[in-house]
């Protein structure tokens, strides 16, 4: 599908954005038709004495103070409406476009002048420019509009300029040039096609102000003459009548304000179909919703061993944990996460390993009650040393998420807030949830900071985040999370967005403070290596569903899944320097291509008939859990020796 | 930061003289004789002569703009060529009117608009966010002066709730400025306000939808908490943004709703200037409007600072 075609067919499901184009429509037909529509003349009173009348068979909407029909004059005015905003569009893109074009591509001391002429002239506001415009031009509609139209192509120069540029950071654009692409060419070859889109949505937006400033001039006595019934003229003579009646002023306001809704409307509606797919949701908070554990998932397994049976004092249990997001476009959920069970231990390092698109982030989030809007979370239970945290109410949840559970998330500079300093962000939860006084919290912040390894902490205390490095915010933001103390730390990549030799350091401090405050940790991470030094367990995930467990050295030396052998064959340091970095090939397919057989199936080097002939349980295997019918024929190979 | 305001302020120096300029000459491009309209159509031609010496617009278009821009740097905006008083002194007794006119109508815009504008972020998709978007995109449809006719119709001449008209000899008390005031600021803030909860409406859900807006809600801060210290400060930049725009849009408006208000603010001044093709009282009125938004500006440059403290290392 062409970019025009799909535009024009995601403008036509706009029903807001067609209603308006329709009404524009009516508008423009009229306007062109005035003359043969109007019933009676446009400046003339049928019979003099008929003044201030009342709605009537003859008089359609009334007459004016000096005894003219208002349906009639209201029709000549979209004339005057269309024909002042077509005015000052023209002139705006007339001036506006060309240079735009010019100082946007030459750039250099063109473009400084021209700026400071554009700032110049939008310093004022638009209305007393064009009038300090109309005083040299002199009054009249034409010149009237002709003057907005020199300050609408300011606005106009200045957009084209800015998507010029934006352009010229295309390679493309580069491209053209180095092949020797005259510049006129270029412009109008390469730049042009794409500031248009921009241009046409503000071209519709400015006839709309246009058809105000019209309607405002006009009604200042300076726009439309009196032998001309414009909106605005409308206006001005129903202000004579007010102390009479209102309803003169009726008519024309509605027409002034309804044409310029169908303008932006249409206008949004143009933005819209020109914007790539984009949905707002709401705060993201979606309650964990109560599911009774589904059999399949669970087969032959007692829900109290799923998920690992070692952990005999758990500071977490998940038991049948599913997230399903509504899938765009269609009006079916789709399940990203299927019926995850997990076991955290207390003082346990357990780690949640996986490709991206495995649903191990979201598996984290649903812990906390933040699966964002609108994905559904439910679950049979999740369990919180000892507090079912399934159904709690929002606020309750509140509590435990600042005090029991702390968060490291995966891009420090995206996870903290850039208008407060760091300080004050690891200072909110003590002040918020151990009451602490401003100096009381000042003071363990100072604590914790130095606790995280951040250097010199009484002078760093007061910084924004961006005056921090990468690992050093991720430091803060580990800070934070250990505020207030937490039962349960959730890593989610804590060292992916970081530079390589910031990460061993991180995964150090980790394990250090786990180890330290006798802490558990959830560690999620899409690569095993990280994991080797600091994980006790391992569960593996692979499109929405745990496929192994088991503890750390097992499931190194002998995977019990061929997903966990691809991933372990594709640590870079398990392979000799000459080879070339295995991989598993393929990608995790998308949700809502989850087969309901293995979901591995498709990627996997050892699948047979068997593996798709149902929905595969996961079942013990020789060192912990595992989902795969073929778990105990095959010799998997787990960590293999260094190549000499 | 105070690097920040003098940085801002000497960038203000060339605009404002830019504008002086650009206005000046775009004036006498008008080819109206002052002389002959001040004096009337039976002056003769010496009488004529005689004033055009007076107004000194004899004189060569460089020395009027020269001798202008040095009074007009010392304060002085010259002479008003039809009724003989300073400018300056006309101006003066005008600007706390339309000031005041104005502030009433942002205050509005800033406090509907953005309370409008939060609401609908927090509710997004649901029936009030719905609500709310249709009547922002109706309101900034909405002609002020279409407005203003409409308020002083029903609440002043039917229901006589409040003055139609300006109390002679000016509003006397802070009751009487009120009164005076109300209807219409609320016919200059309506549009002002649908513009400002449209865009609050737009920043607040890109920001609620923030690493850092989860962040806040991870460390167990309720909602209340996480919009009001987190989201809101974010989302203030563009509408800030969007703010500085408003001003000089309802410095616009108030042009119209001082007409209908038989308001004796700038407004009426300036549309007053250009009817006589009174240049001098023209050059004022666009040089005190640009003065204005200017000084708005650079506060709202300051509040920037505050609100990103990136901007403040730069600063």
């Amino acid at each position: 599908m062409s970019t025009r075609q799909r535009v024009q067919a995601r403008l036509t499901r706009n029903k807001v954005a067609m209603v308006g184009g329709v009404y524009l429509l009516v508008v423009v037909i009229v306007a062109l038709l005035a003359p043969l529509l109007a019933p009676h003349d446009e400046n003339l009173a049928t019979r003099f004495q008929d003044i201030l009348f009342s709605p009537s068979s003859e008089y359609w909407l009334g007459t004016d103070h000096v005894g003219r029909d208002i349906a009639s004059r209201l029709m000549f005015g979209a004339r005057y409406a269309l024909f002042a905003g077509a005015e000052a569009v023209v002139v705006a893109l007339a001036i506006g476009v060309p240079l735009g074009l010019l100082i946007g591509y030459f750039r250099g001391w063109v473009d400084a002048v021209v700026m400071r002429i554009v700032e110049t002239v939008v310093a004022v506001p638009a209305i007393v420019m064009a009038m300090a415009i109309i005083a040299g031009l002199g009054v009249g509609l034409t010149k009237a509009m002709l003057a907005v139209g020199i300050v609408y192509s300011m606005v106009i120069t200045r957009l084209t300029r800015a998507e010029v540029f934006a352009a010229r950071e295309e390679l493309y654009v580069d491209g053209a040039i180095a092949a020797g692409a005259s510049s006129i060419r270029v412009m109008f070859r390469h730049v042009l096609p794409n500031v248009a889109p921009a241009l046409i949505v503000q071209t519709t937006l400015l006839f709309a102000q246009a058809i105000l400033a019209e309607a405002g001039l006009s009604f200042l006595g300076i726009g439309a003459g009196s032998d001309q019934a414009s909106w605005g003229r409308m206006l001005r003579d129903a202000q004579l009548s007010i102390d009479r009646t209102i309803w003169p002023a009726i008519p024309p306001g509605l027409a002034v304000f309804s044409t310029v809704v169908a303008f932006n409307v249409f206008g949004d509606g143009l933005r819209d179909a020109f914007a790539r797919e984009a949905r707002g949701g709401r705060i993201g908070v979606g309650d964990v919703q109560r599911r009774e554990a589904r059999p399949i998932d669970n087969e032959g397994v007692p829900v109290q061993e799923a998920g690992g049976s070692s952990a005999s004092d758990p500071v977490l249990t998940v038991r049948g944990l599913s997230v399903a997001f509504p899938r765009l476009g269609t009006d079916d959920d789709v399940e990203v996460v299927s019926g995850i069970d997990l076991d955290v231990g207390r003082g346990e390092v357990v780690a949640l390993v996986g490709e991206s698109g495995s649903g191990k982030s979201i598996t984290a989030l649903s812990i906390l009650g933040l699966v964002p809007d609108p994905g559904q979370a439910s679950a049979s239970s999740i369990m919180l040393d000892g507090s079912e945290l399934v159904e709690m109410p929002f606020e309750q949840l509140s509590r435990i998420r600042g005090t029991d559970i702390g968060v490291i998330f995966q891009e420090p500079f995206a996870a903290l807030n850039p208008a407060h300093t760091v300080g004050r962000q690891v200072a909110e939860p003590l002040r918020y949830h151990l009451g602490m006084s401003r100096a009381a919290a000042r003071a363990r912040t100072i604590e914790l900071l130095a606790e995280v390894g951040i250097p010199d902490p009484e002078s760093r205390i007061d910084a924004y985040p961006h005056e921090f490095s990468g690992g050093m915010a991720q430091r803060v933001v580990a800070a934070m999370a250990l505020a207030c103390g937490p039962k349960l730390l959730i890593a989610d990549e804590p060292t992916t967005a970081l530079d390589v030799t910031v990460q061993g350091q991180l995964l150090d401090l980790i394990g250090d403070l786990a180890r330290r405050r006798s802490m558990s940790v959830l560690l999620i991470t899409h690569d095993l290596g990280v994991v080797a030094d600091l994980a006790d367990r391992v569960a593996v995930m692979y499109a929405g569903q745990v496929v192994e467990t088991g503890c750390l050295e097992d499931v190194f030396a002998s995977p019990q899944h061929p997903y966990t052998e691809g991933l372990i064959r594709a640590i870079p340091r398990n392979v000799s320097r000459s080879g070339d970095l295995p991989t598993i090939p393929g990608l995790v397919p998308s949700p809502w291509e989850w087969p309901d057989h293995c979901h591995f199936a498709d990627r996997c080097e050892h699948v047979t008939q068997e593996c798709r002939s149902g929905a595969v349980a996961l079942t013990p295997s020789a060192t912990g859990l595992s989902r795969c019918v073929r778990a105990e024929e095959l010799a998997l190979k787990g960590v293999r020796e260094e190549a000499s | 930061m105070l690097r920040l305001l003098v940085g801002r302020l000497t960038a203000a120096v060339p605009l404002m003289f830019a504008v002086a300029t650009l206005v000046f000459f775009l004036a006498q491009a008008n080819s109206s004789d002052p002389a002959g309209s001040i004096l009337g159509l039976d002056a003769t031609e010496d009488a004529i002569d005689a004033k055009r010496a007076e107004l000194g617009i004899d004189q060569p278009l460089l020395s009027q703009y020269g001798d202008w821009l040095v009074d007009a740097v010392q304060g002085d905006l010259g002479t008003n060529w039809f009724t003989g008083e300073e400018i300056t002194t006309e101006l003066s007794d005008r600007i706390p009117v339309t000031l005041g006119l104005a502030f009433g109508g942002l205050l509005l815009a800033v406090v509907i608009g953005c309370s409008l504008g939060v609401l609908a972020a927090l509710k997004a998709g649901r029936w009030q966010d719905r609500v709310i978007t249709v009547i922002a995109s109706l309101g900034i449809a909405v002609p002020s002066f279409w407005i203003a006719l409409l308020l002083a119709y029903y609440f002043a001449i039917e229901l006589r709730w409040l003055p139609a008209v300006w109390p002679p000899g000016g509003p006397d008390g802070i009751g009487e400025w009120v009164e005076a005031l109300v209807l219409p600021s609320v016919a200059l803030g309506v549009a002002a306000s649908a513009a400002i909860a449209r865009q609050t409406r737009s920043a607040m859900i890109g920001v609620l939808q923030r690493d850092y807006v989860r962040t806040a809600l991870a460390k167990g801060l309720p909602v209340r908490r996480v919009v009001g210290r987190h989201a809101i400060r974010n989302a203030a930049i563009p509408v800030v943004t969007l703010i500085g725009f408003q001003v000089a849009a309802l410095l616009g408006g108030s042009l119209f709703v001082e007409l209908i208000f038989n308001i004796p603010g700038l407004g009426s001044y300036g549309v007053d200037a250009i009817f006589r093709g009174n240049v001098p009282a023209l050059l004022g009125f666009v040089m005190v409007i640009a003065f204005v938004v200017v000084l708005v500006n650079i506060a709202l440059d300051l509040s920037y600072a505050w609100l990103n403290p990136k901007v403040r290392v730069r600063g």
